[in-house]
């Protein structure tokens, strides 16, 4: 298999961000972004890969590592926890331990809210615990959920209550409604980090950096365009999330069509929310086709520049360091990340 | 040769191993519905889209996987897209799916071709002729080549579990002797006088998601769904509101929602005529984004006067041009690791009567010249029965 980090990404994807940053990864259509924030997830999440139970690693979450909150708008938890799960993630177990939670996005009741709604209520506690593996659970059809592990004693009450709380759908798509649920999110990550710990003492100590992963809040902006939503608003939000946590991590798209034309106030509007996070941005990692056409051993271009807010900002910090790779995503997850020429 | 010793037992035995089984593996090819195979890259179900040279550009799974749409873009005045939904419905009644038609009056049905019968085998087996004429060239990748030739020799073997069927669109198909179901939809269409009197939908793409839960729920898990979307937001189909990024982008989002939470049942196969909606529009590009693969039909001006070369009988004349600019889970993933197919080379297809829309790599005349003698040996290419447009 190949490198799970490519050596060449090592420099920008190893150790925690600086805090307070901001990181923006931009992809085109063809060119997502899901493998380098895949990358992120593992470089943040690898160190206590050890053990899968509950019980055992406590002693293993150490106090600087960090937890990572991933808001996912066009993509659903299975994707996220298949891809991760090949690169040795295993992201139901790092829930329960209280480093990871995710916010589903990616509903259809989210803008047609359904009147059964009420079934979203998970029932029982035994099937959650043993395959959370569905962002919603199935209404009214019996799957058959394969069960490899036995169902497990109940672990201690504060992380089961974690459990059900640690996959959170988005309820209503307004920007109040957003911003609700991701702060409730980010404190319930806190809270159980703090309870995972064992002490207890106070969510706001060094304990528990959590960083924010937003996949595609542009999207926000894209379906609201009319209403409630502006780019505005939504730099607002997000600056009040990046008070609470250490890091953010945003993927945006940067298509040609939606950030030159600017002719409609869909594209005036995505081009300001791109353009302005891209000039608070430490770092910027834009993906992007080959220029002169298509090949098979290439899947696109990753451009790395420092992005308006990193560097000068402030003293002894350094600018990053600005290079462009060429990548290829091969088929069982791995990334080969490559200069130009090389191999 | 194991797949055909597996399938000839499964099959047989099963309504005893139906119970039993349900626990124990999904994806096993014991439960496997008509119409679904799994993908020879990563096992994942898929199913097919009606056209066989389709199924073979999707990145190597050789179908449309489960759980994902397919955006179709057309430019010019032509409706080549709109005979791919037509061959993607008539697929899903032959093979007993349910069939959820937006837009179009019910008597649509009655417009989709109908099996191309009876030598349903040699038929059958014809389209996969490119594929491994692909092969040779591919050769690093036999192995994948053979597993998919395998696949198609199992559905071959025994007919009742064709995976795509060959139409021929000279006829028409007796939709009420398929085992599939035509749903018909909420309406999208302009308001009519009746529906201003109702005036209490708020959005047709709103009822359309909730009628599709709806139905999702209500009808069996084991029945798969698809669903056909012919040229969104094209005024004489849709009413105005829709064209609004808020109602349209809302309602491709919670179809991928609604694909992604019933995974394993629902496809969806949407056109869009881009000579309404440009591709360089920020609207239709995050159209484009909302879907899981996208695929633009370019096609070529008609030249009925041209006096064909006697070179060019052995090869069906390409009518357009065909580019791909995301395909399910092949992109999804960041784009590598389908090394099968051939999507990135420069595509062309051509509609014929027999084989239906037949996508090929383009290749310029002179091109066409040093291939021929290559050419006539596959059989696909030697028979020209083409209809020109």
């Amino acid at each position: 298999m190949t490198s799970r980090t490519p050596p060449l990404l090592e420099p920008y994807l190893a150790g925690l961000p600086d805090e307070a940053a901001l990181v923006v990864l931009t992809g085109i259509l063809g060119a997502s972004t899901n493998w380098l924030v895949l990358r992120y997830l593992h470089s943040f999440l690898k160190q206590a890969l050890g053990g899968d139970e509950d019980e055992d690693d406590e002693t293993t979450t150490a106090e600087d590592e960090p937890s990572v909150l991933l808001v996912s708008f066009l993509r659903d938890y299975t994707f996220w926890k298949d891809s991760a799960s090949r690169l040795g993630l295993d992201l139901d177990a790092l829930a329960r331990r209280g480093r990871f939670s995710f916010v589903d996005g990616l509903r259809s009741a989210l803008f047609v809210p359904s009147s059964s709604s009420s079934s979203f209520t998970t029932t029982s506690t035994t099937t959650t615990s043993t395959t959370p593996c569905n962002a919603i659970p199935d209404r009214g059809r019996p799957t058959p959920t394969p069960t490899p592990t036995p169902p497990r004693p109940a672990p201690r009450p504060v992380v089961q209550a974690h459990q059900q709380k640690w996959k959170q759908p988005l309820t209503h798509p307004s920007l109040v409604g957003v911003q609700s649920g991701l702060h409730s999110a980010v404190d319930e990550l806190v809270r159980a980090r703090a309870a995972r710990a064992g002490t207890g003492t106070g969510t706001g100590g060094s304990n528990g950096k959590v960083i924010l992963v937003i996949d595609q809040l542009d999207f926000l902006l894209a379906a609201a365009a009319t209403s409630s939503v502006t780019s505005l608003g939504l730099r607002e939000l997000l600056l009040d999330l990046r008070e609470k946590v250490h890091a953010t991590i945003l993927t945006l798209s940067a298509d040609e069509p939606l950030v030159v034309a600017q002719t409609t106030s869909l594209e005036k509007e995505h081009a300001a929310f791109v353009l302005s996070l891209a000039h608070e941005a430490e770092t910027i990692l834009s993906l992007r086709l080959l220029d002169t056409g298509v090949a098979k051993d290439v899947s696109g271009v990753l451009r790395i520049t420092g992005g308006g807010g990193g560097g000068d900002r402030r003293a002894g910090r350094p600018q990053v360091e600005e290079k462009e790779y060429l990548y290829q995503v091969v088929g069982d997850g791995g990334v080969r990340v490559f200069e130009r020429g090389g191999q | 040769m194991s797949f055909v010793k597996r399938n000839v037992v499964l099959s047989a035995a099963r309504p005893a191993t139906a119970t039993s089984a349900t626990a124990a593996q999904t994806k096993s090819e014991k439960q496997l519905q008509p119409g679904l195979r799994p993908s020879p890259v990563d096992g994942r179900l898929t199913t097919s889209t009606g056209t066989s040279s389709l199924d073979q550009l999707l990145a190597g799974h050789g179908g449309l996987p489960l759980g994902t749409s397919l955006l179709i873009e057309e430019q010019g005045t032509t409706d080549f897209s709109g005979t791919i939904l037509r061959y993607y419905a008539a697929e899903g009644l032959v093979q007993g799916h349910q069939v959820h038609v937006l837009g179009y009056p019910a008597d649509w049905k009655h417009q989709l071709p109908g099996l191309a019968a009876p030598d349903k085998k040699g038929k059958a087996a014809q389209p996969m002729a490119p594929p491994e004429d692909k092969m040779k060239i591919a050769w690093r990748y036999e192995s994948l080549g053979n597993n998919q030739n395998a696949a198609a020799a199992r559905g071959e073997a025994s007919p009742g579990a064709t995976f795509c069927h060959s139409f021929d669109l000279g006829r028409r198909l007796a939709v009420s002797s398929c085992p599939g179901v035509v749903h018909p939809m909420p309406s999208t269409g302009p308001p009519t006088l009746d529906r201003i009197s109702n005036s209490q939908t708020p959005s047709p793409f709103k009822a359309i998601i909730k009628h599709l839960r709806t139905q999702l729920e209500t009808s069996a898990p084991t029945t798969i769904h698809r669903l056909v979307i012919p040229s969104l937001l094209s005024p004489s189909l849709y009413a105005a509101g829709c064209g609004q990024p808020s109602e349209v982008l809302q309602f491709l989002h919670g179809l991928r929602a609604l694909l992604r939470e019933h995974s394993t049942r629902l496809t969806a196969l949407i056109t869009l005529p881009t000579f309404l909606f440009p591709r360089s529009s920020g609207l239709v590009r995050w159209m484009e984004l909302l879907c899981d693969g996208v695929v633009e039909l370019i096609p070529l001006p008609a030249t009925p006067a041209v006096a064909a070369p006697t070179d060019t009988k052995t090869v069906d004349q390409p009518q357009g041009l065909l580019k791909v600019h995301a395909l399910p889970v092949y992109h999804e993933k960041g784009g590598g690791g389908a090394a099968t197919s051939s999507f990135r080379e420069n595509l062309s297809f051509s509609l014929s009567a027999s084989k239906g829309l037949v996508i090929k790599p383009y290749s310029l005349p002179p091109m066409v010249e040093e291939e021929k003698p290559k050419k006539e040996n596959s059989p696909a290419s030697t028979v020209k029965d083409g209809i020109d447009f």
